[in-house]
């Protein structure tokens, strides 16, 4: 029996090594071809060594060895017998950050905190080794880590400043806290920085259950193909395996949006992309559930695939529909319209249209921590630990999927390494595992490969447009109409949304009188496309901004001089009825005027190198709810006990964008205390409350007013407790310095004699806050989309060099500003603005999802490109405050509204340089060559 | 299906060499292994047998004998900086040394690895899955070549950074296999066969690279590619003259081996553009187009004339 004995073989060929592990010594059973990285991670726990990519294009997982750096991933362990072996863990000292974690603490150069430890470890190394680095040369030594966040600009700083102080003759390095007092506004590291930076800060892989399973999946071969037959037997006869599931058995189907619950967890009758899962193998070992997948056989009966928006706009004939809920014979999933004004007259009262096609190509999140989840049951029914952004959610498709009360499910979400939009679905894994521990009564365990991840996609829909934009030669905008197309790939996901926000997101800043969109969203046989950062505005954005710098240079005018003269003012309403409150556009287009000395530049200088601006907009947060309901739009409990301490919980999703840190700040600045004294439980459905989750930019204002209004709640009750104990007025008391004071000062009390009062006789003191969006919007059918309660605005200038030999586009700064009505955490708000404009920076130059015949090509971290440190220019960072009114604080969205303007920043840049108009995304340095050939025709036809 | 996997560390070259001939049919010499180690994670090699030969200290130094640079082949990518004779003699050698993938990569990449290092294609270097969904391309036992839609020939690009510098600057290899020890020059071991792309027996180890150092070579090293690190070579060209007026170039990630020519003549950039043109057999396997990177070719060969003043 040749199987059997294979597998004996494969526990037997073992080899014994010794590892000094952090000092450590380690004896240790491997295999002989294992990876450093496993022997780390799986057999010896300290999983602060992160996978990323398994193939060394991330660094995630860079440790020490003898000194050295190395891959683990890609590192065999036997290489190292005998060696001594460094991992984050051991990077401090009895719990004391080394002067670099310090570092990356105090300059906020931690968000996600999934490359950190790699990122920490290459840093050291590096300064080790070059004490006296210029900023170039720490670029150069980071160009090998992908970060996804911050946009490499407080790593940089936060190595630099490292490598200046310890340089320094004075020995005591400058004192990591400065004392700061009072919590809104105060530049903050996130609380839990000092546990990520140290690699112990638990992800949802690193969690280790007994006597868990590991699943893998069989996925299919081809785009749109009838499963004629599963053959299973081989894989379920192979010692190790414990059960195969396919899709028969989880028959109801899902999906993020009520209107589209279009998703089977494993496809039953047909596959409808490439990499779609078919069947899913749980065994003792990964290698052994990937071993199974490979004996099992799925015969397929291919079908016509649809690839292209063109090929799935048409009638298709005879051939099957992607999905049969589609209306007509074609495979559109959505159509989107809204119409404003007398379109047609302003084309005709328009000194000048201009008509232009624009395409876009699809685009990934590139989070850096890949998709995992974790599932077991018990007599409470489902826990679910994973990496996803909305815990509700998730919640809610494992109760339908699974046929079991929402009262039976718990999710929990772990800390999360970045998710951008991609983990704001409930996913295909996360049910598939769900079931088989159901089946098996075994805790399951499943993390994607990065192929995986990109197959499972959700990112930037490709796009092709045609935009109209019409205006007077004095500059005022006439008239918008935007005819969009999208490829939603092969399910719906957020793409109703979408489709609005290609279309709705158009009407602010600028005032348009006659506006009207179409869109169209069609399925077609690829991974599915849903929301990411930005969602929905990025790329009609880029047309209406590249648009107005054209027209703006055919009416010869300065391009910010024609944006400022249509800009809405604070106050007021869009055509479509949208409420504009707080309105920093101006004040942010100023900003990077006057700092990129815009005026002396634009236009002005030599060819090939040129200067570009742009603008942006963008929600606070969707006034209504995906899943129609009268909860409000975010809870928050406090719990306040004896010992003084504030509980905050939340269901809202700290996906590395510092949510938990912004709660505590607000709740700290309403009851003046220490930020200390807080303690933040957050996206546990059993523990927290509601939230609606992490996306569209709406934590800050939505979550943090319910934080407010649960913190101005415990505050009353206090004062309450106080004003009847010290027969005081409650409105003489003031919450401060950690204080509970009278203006006559005859109260006087401490924290802590504060909390004695309020919770004597009665103990733990709990209260709730909520947030409900104010009604809103006009009172005709797609009013709702886009609706939000505050809307931010930003501002970019780019400037780029242009190679008019190569066609190569080097971007030299980009100067930003944001709107984001108060700055509740600035180190927080400049690490979300720069991650922004980076991710921005590759979608206009280098990232793109390519296909052949449906298959991804470019399915990693290799070809898949992600600007490095060395391709990402000096970011020069701007926050405009503009105090919303409805905003915590003043508070309003800063996580996505500024990704907007840096991309047709760069493309109107580039036009200045060397006088090409880009019309797709990426750019690419042919059609830049292209474009100077025909403007070189032209020049000589004119003459 | 799960065969035995032997992982072993000889400490000699003639304890490798013996390793390799009791495992002759499945075994894999690993050094750095950033590259080995990525195509056995994506099914493309299925050795069972690696031989690390990173313990053999021998192939680790950088020695001067007569006129004669001896770069050992595990000398790290990253410390051929380190050297006096090299970063005097041959700078731009540690440039395109320097070109190669990132940082940490180079920390770990040998020299000799990288003068092997795997031709690479995107319908190649995929993980198994894929490569089955595609169909299978001619390199990974498939019958046409995907992506020129239907050739049997292979044309898996050359993607070494410093072979290009290397044979412009007359490198030797040493090896060392069961016949004993050869000098070869490095562009003659590239065949030109994208599937087998190189004439090396199986059994040979890459020992040393041996430089000339009396030649007092002027070279321009230059490298196309997205981004500025991580990437492989879309286009390297490595263009040298020597005291006598010897120009050579030669041309990585155009073809699927090095595209080499050697002039004196007076119209030599004319002459080797015009060359580097007709030989490069550029196909759409790469993130630029086929057109881009000829006309690249044109641009990077001349922008190399130009810095060293060759007319």
């Amino acid at each position: 029996m040749p199987k059997l004995l294979d597998t004996f073989l494969f526990i037997l060929i073992m080899k014994v090594i010794n590892l000094i592990v952090n000092g450590s010594k380690h004896q240790l059973l491997v295999e002989e071809h294992q990876m450093l990285s496993h022997v780390i991670r799986e057999q010896i726990g300290l999983t602060g060594t992160k996978i990323g990519c398994s193939q060394g294009s991330c660094g995630a997982c860079t440790v020490l060895a003898n000194n050295e750096p190395v891959l683990s991933c890609i590192t065999p362990a036997i290489r190292f017998d005998g060696a001594s072996i460094t991992t984050i863990e051991g990077i401090s000292t009895n719990g004391e950050l080394s002067g670099l974690q310090k570092k990356f603490v105090e300059k906020g150069a931690i968000q996600c905190g999934f490359c950190t430890p790699g990122m920490v470890i290459t840093a050291l190394d590096f300064v080790n080794k070059n004490p006296n680095p210029t900023i170039d040369d720490i670029k150069d030594a980071i160009s090998g880590n992908v970060c996804r966040c911050t946009g490499y600009k407080k790593i940089i700083e936060a190595i630099a400043e490292y490598a200046e102080e310890k340089n320094t003759v004075k020995p005591t390095i400058k004192a990591l806290k400065k004392e700061v007092s009072g919590a809104v506004g105060v530049p903050r590291p996130y609380f839990e920085a000092t546990k990520k930076v140290q690699g112990i800060a638990d992800y949802t892989d690193d969690y280790k259950l007994k006597d868990v399973l590991h699943v893998k999946f069989v996925r299919s071969l081809y785009p749109h193909a009838r499963i004629i037959n599963i053959d299973a037997s081989e894989a379920l006869a192979f010692p190790g395996v414990r059960y195969v599931a396919t899709g028969i058995e989880i028959p109801i189907t899902f999906g993020v949006l009520p209107l589209s619950q279009d998703e089977e967890a494993m496809a039953i009758e047909k596959t409808r992309y490439v990499g779609e899962i078919v069947a899913a193998i749980a065994a003792d070992s990964e290698t052994i559930a990937s071993a199974a997948c490979k004996m099992i056989k799925v015969e397929y009966e291919p079908i016509r695939a649809f690839l292209s928006i063109e090929e799935s706009m048409n009638d298709i004939g005879t051939d099957e529909k992607i999905h049969d809920t589609t209306k007509f014979n074609n495979n559109i999933h959505k159509k989107a319209e809204l119409r404003f004004g007398d379109q047609k007259q302003g084309l005709a009262d328009a000194d000048i249209v201009l008509k232009m096609d624009f395409e876009m190509i699809g685009i990934n999140h590139g989070f850096t921590e890949p998709h995992a989840s974790t599932a077991f049951w018990d007599e409470n029914g489902l826990t679910m630990i994973s990496s996803t952004q909305v815990t509700h959610y998730l919640h809610r498709a494992l109760a339908k999927t699974m046929e079991v009360p929402l009262s039976r499910v718990r999710v929990i979400k772990p800390y999360l390494g970045g998710g951008f939009g991609g983990k704001s679905d409930p996913f295909a894994h996360e049910i598939i595992i769900a079931h088989i521990a159901r089946k098996t009564g075994k805790p399951v365990k499943v993390k994607l490969t990065r192929e995986e991840v990109f197959l499972n996609n959700h990112g930037r829909h490709p796009t092709k447009m045609t935009i109209q934009l019409g205006a007077n030669n004095d500059g005022m905008i006439k008239v918008l109409d935007a005819k969009v197309a999208i490829d939603g790939g092969a399910y719906g996901s957020f793409g109703v949304v979408t489709s609005y926000y290609n279309g709705v997101l158009l009407q602010a800043p600028y005032k348009l009188d006659n506006f009207g969109f179409i869109t169209h969203r069609v399925y077609t046989n690829k991974p599915q496309c849903g929301a990411m950062r930005g969602h929905g505005a990025v790329n009609t954005r880029f047309a209406v901004e590249s648009m107005i710098d054209d027209i703006a240079h055919k009416i010869d005018m300065d391009p910010i001089e024609m944006r400022k003269k249509n800009f809405l003012e604070p106050n007021s309403l869009t055509v479509g009825q949208y409420r504009i409150t707080s309105n920093g556009v101006k004040q942010a287009i100023e900003t990077v005027a006057k700092q990129s000395d815009w005026v002396n530049k634009h236009g002005k200088m030599p060819k090939g190198h040129g200067f570009g601006v742009a603008c942006g907009f963008f929600i606070s947060g969707s006034a209504l709810p995906i899943i129609w309901n009268e909860l409000p739009q975010s809870v928050v409990h406090l719990k306040v006990d004896f010992d003084g301490r504030v509980l905050i919980a939340s269901g809202a999703n700290d996906i590395g964008q510092g949510s938990d840190t912004m709660l505590a700040i607000i709740v700290a600045e309403v009851l003046g205390i220490s930020i200390d004294k807080i303690f933040v439980i957050a996206a546990d459905t059993l523990i927290t409350p509601v939230d609606l989750g992490s996306y569209s930019s709406r934590v800050t204002f939505m979550a943090g007013n319910a934080a407010k209004d649960a913190a101005e709640n415990l505050k009353k009750e206090i004062a309450e407790a106080i004003s009847k104990k010290k027969e005081v007025a409650i409105e003489e008391l003031i919450f401060s310095d950690g204080r509970v004071i009278s203006n006559d000062k005859t109260v006087d009390l401490s924290w802590d004699e504060a909390i004695e009062i309020v919770t004597a006789k009665r103990g733990a003191v709990n209260v709730s806050g909520k947030y409900i969006s104010p009604k809103l919007g006009g009172d005709f059918k797609g009013a709702g989309a886009g609706l939000s309660p505050s809307y931010s605005f930003s501002s970019c200038v780019a400037e780029v060099n242009v190679d008019m030999e190569t066609g190569q586009v080097k971007v030299m700064n980009i100067w930003g500003a944001h709107d984001c009505g108060k700055a509740l955490n600035p180190l927080a708000v400049e690490g979300q603005l720069e991650g922004s404009w980076h991710m921005g920076l590759g979608q206009v130059l280098t990232e793109e999802m390519t296909y052949y015949n449906g298959l991804l090509v470019n399915n990693n971290f290799l070809d898949y490109k992600i600007p490095t440190s060395l391709d990402t220019p000096p970011i020069h960072t701007n926050i405009i405050e503009t105090i919303d009114p409805e905003g915590p604080f003043g508070a309003k969205e800063t996580g996505e509204g500024a990704i907007h303007a840096v991309l047709p920043a760069i493309a109107n840049a580039v036009f200045d340089a060397v006088g090409v108009r880009i019309t797709k995304l990426p750019i690419k340095p042919e059609d830049i060559l292209e474009g100077i050939r025909k403007n070189k025709e032209k020049e000589k036809a004119q003459v | 299906m799960i065969a035995e996997k032997i992982y072993c560390k000889p400490n000699t070259v003639e304890e490798a060499i013996n390793l390799a001939m009791n495992h002759a049919d499945d075994f894999r010499y690993l050094a750095g292994g950033t590259d080995v180690i990525i195509n056995k994670f994506q099914g493309n090699s299925d050795t069972n047998c690696l031989i690390d030969i990173t313990g053999i200290e021998t192939l680790k130094s950088v020695t001067v004998e007569g006129n004669m640079l001896r770069i050992g082949a595990l000398v790290k990518l990253d410390d051929l900086k380190k050297y006096k004779f090299i970063i005097g003699n041959f700078p731009t050698l540690v440039v395109a040394a320097h070109a190669v993938a990132s940082p940490m990569l180079r920390k770990t990449a040998t020299i000799g690895g990288n003068v092997l290092c795997e031709n690479r294609c995107i319908f190649y270097n995929q993980s198994e899955w894929w490569r089955e969904a595609v169909g299978y391309c001619l390199k990974c036992d498939g019958d046409i070549c995907i992506a020129t839609g239907g050739k049997k020939a292979c044309f898996s690009k050359f993607v070494s950074d410093t072979a290009p510098v290397l044979i412009c600057c007359d490198a030797k290899l040493e090896v060392i296999d069961r016949n004993g020890i050869q000098h070869l020059p490095l562009e003659s071991i590239y065949t030109g066969d994208g599937i087998k792309p190189r004439n090396l027996d199986k059994m040979a180890l890459v020992t040393r690279l041996l430089l000339p150092m009396d030649n007092d070579y002027k070279v321009v090293f230059k490298k196309l590619r997205p981004r500025q690190s991580v990437d492989y070579s879309s286009l390297t060209t490595a263009v040298s003259i020597n005291k006598n007026g010897r120009i050579k170039m030669a041309l990585g990630g155009v073809d699927p081996k090095p595209v080499v020519a050697e002039s004196q003549a007076a119209n030599a950039r004319e002459e080797l553009i015009a060359y580097a043109l007709k030989k490069s057999r550029v196909i759409d396997n790469d993130v630029y187009s086929r057109p881009y990177r000829r006309e690249m070719i044109k641009v990077y060969l001349n922008r190399s004339f130009d810095e060293l003043n060759i007319k």
